[in-house]
């Protein structure tokens, strides 16, 4: 299952002036969404892992990318992760 | 009435483009070719027209609203929204929404339900094969959305039946037009999940094999054995699918297929034999 309010946080910072304004500064742009506690914390620790287990891997990639985690430390961390794929993504 | 000149597929990906730089010289090579074939073979069959089925890298849909397979029937459709695609020569694309209506028509008659566009936003897996495929000017498009990207996915057998009868309805259309269809995605590839970067290449030759001998029921026993494996990318697959659907099962001829790590995907090229 997919979280919707992480997801839809993540689909929403493809727009180019909400992505600034995210990086700018989290805070605000968090406090609009109205995400559980528990993935707000691992949204504002970068937490690749947990976050990859509630969203669509596309938007978990576009995501760090967007929020500018460099390309290696994003591979590195998301092929440290062990959750089955299947379970998180479904088949092929 | 219409007729179906040519069945192509070629794959896609961000890093063709934003990468292009960092490609060792092979592998530019390698995709230089493939689009480079791909290209004078389209530009060789005239269509009037293009379908072309591809996944929306969450562009226009999303989960609130995810239908398995839209059709795009509107005048003009929106170029490519990504920030680094702004050299994509086109800011819009011209629909051909007699064409669309029909098959979308058609689809409805026969127990098939697209769920229908008046203007899609066509992202980089439309648009960069036809860019660096050099199809220029460009025919009108038919954009057909396969959900690739969000399971449940469509199944194999349905979008080799969506083939299928996209031929069907091509050859019902009332008119006289020249007709192509290009499927976009694949082959292997792994994206955000914990295989990033993996590539299955004997998979695809594996996958490969199969298309070019035709038989669909074998194609699509194995596809459904091994897709899962082949990383959530591979999923693009269903397009090639449908491809040969409306191929008949015929067959395709590879015209290139290199596994590009700095793309992260199985790069594949090809034309079915549709006479």
């Amino acid at each position: 299952m997919r979280d919707y309010w992480l997801s839809k946080l993540f689909f929403d910072l493809q727009s180019a002036p909400l992505a600034q304004e995210y990086r700018a500064g989290r805070k605000k742009v968090l406090d609009r969404y109205p995400l559980k506690p528990e993935v707000r914390a691992a949204v504002e620790s970068d937490d690749v892992a947990y976050l990859s287990a509630l969203v669509n891997p596309y938007l978990l990639r576009f995501y760090f990318l967007m929020a500018g985690m460099p390309e290696e430390e994003f591979l590195r961390r998301i092929r440290a992760t062990t959750a089955p794929v299947a379970a998180r993504t479904g088949h092929g | 009435m219409a007729e179906l000149v040519g069945v192509y597929a070629a794959s896609h990906g961000p890093m063709i483009v934003r990468n292009w730089g960092k490609l060792t010289s092979v592998e530019k090579d390698s995709l230089g070719s493939g689009f480079s074939e791909l290209g004078k073979r389209m530009r060789a069959a005239r269509p009037d027209a293009l379908i072309v089925i591809s996944p929306d890298h969450w562009v226009n849909f999303f989960i609130d609203n995810l239908p398995a397979i839209c059709v795009g029937v509107g005048e003009v459709h929106d170029g490519p929204p990504e920030p680094w695609l702004t050299e994509f020569p086109h800011r819009s694309l011209r629909g051909h929404p007699a064409l669309a209506g029909h098959i979308v028509r058609y689809a409805h008659d026969h127990d098939f339900e697209p769920s229908v566009s008046y203007r899609l936003a066509l992202d980089h897996g439309f648009c960069i094969p036809l860019w660096k495929a050099g199809v220029d000017p460009l025919p009108p498009i038919v954009p057909v959305v396969f959900n690739d990207l969000e399971p449940p996915y469509p199944s194999v057998k349905r979008c080799f039946d969506w083939g299928t009868m996209l031929a069907e309805a091509v050859a019902s259309y009332p008119g006289n037009l020249r007709v192509a269809i290009l499927a976009t995605g694949g082959l292997s590839h792994s994206i955000g999940e914990p295989t990033m970067g993996r590539i299955d290449e004997a998979f695809d030759r594996d996958c490969i094999l199969r298309f070019e001998r035709g038989d669909p029921r074998a194609l699509i026993d194995f596809l459904n054995e091994r897709l899962p494996g082949a990383g959530n990318g591979a999923a693009e697959v269903r397009n090639w699918v449908a491809a040969h659907g409306a191929a008949r099962g015929r067959g395709f001829e590879l015209i290139r297929y290199d596994p590009i790590p700095d793309v992260y995907v199985g790069c594949g090229f090809a034309a079915w034999n549709i006479t």
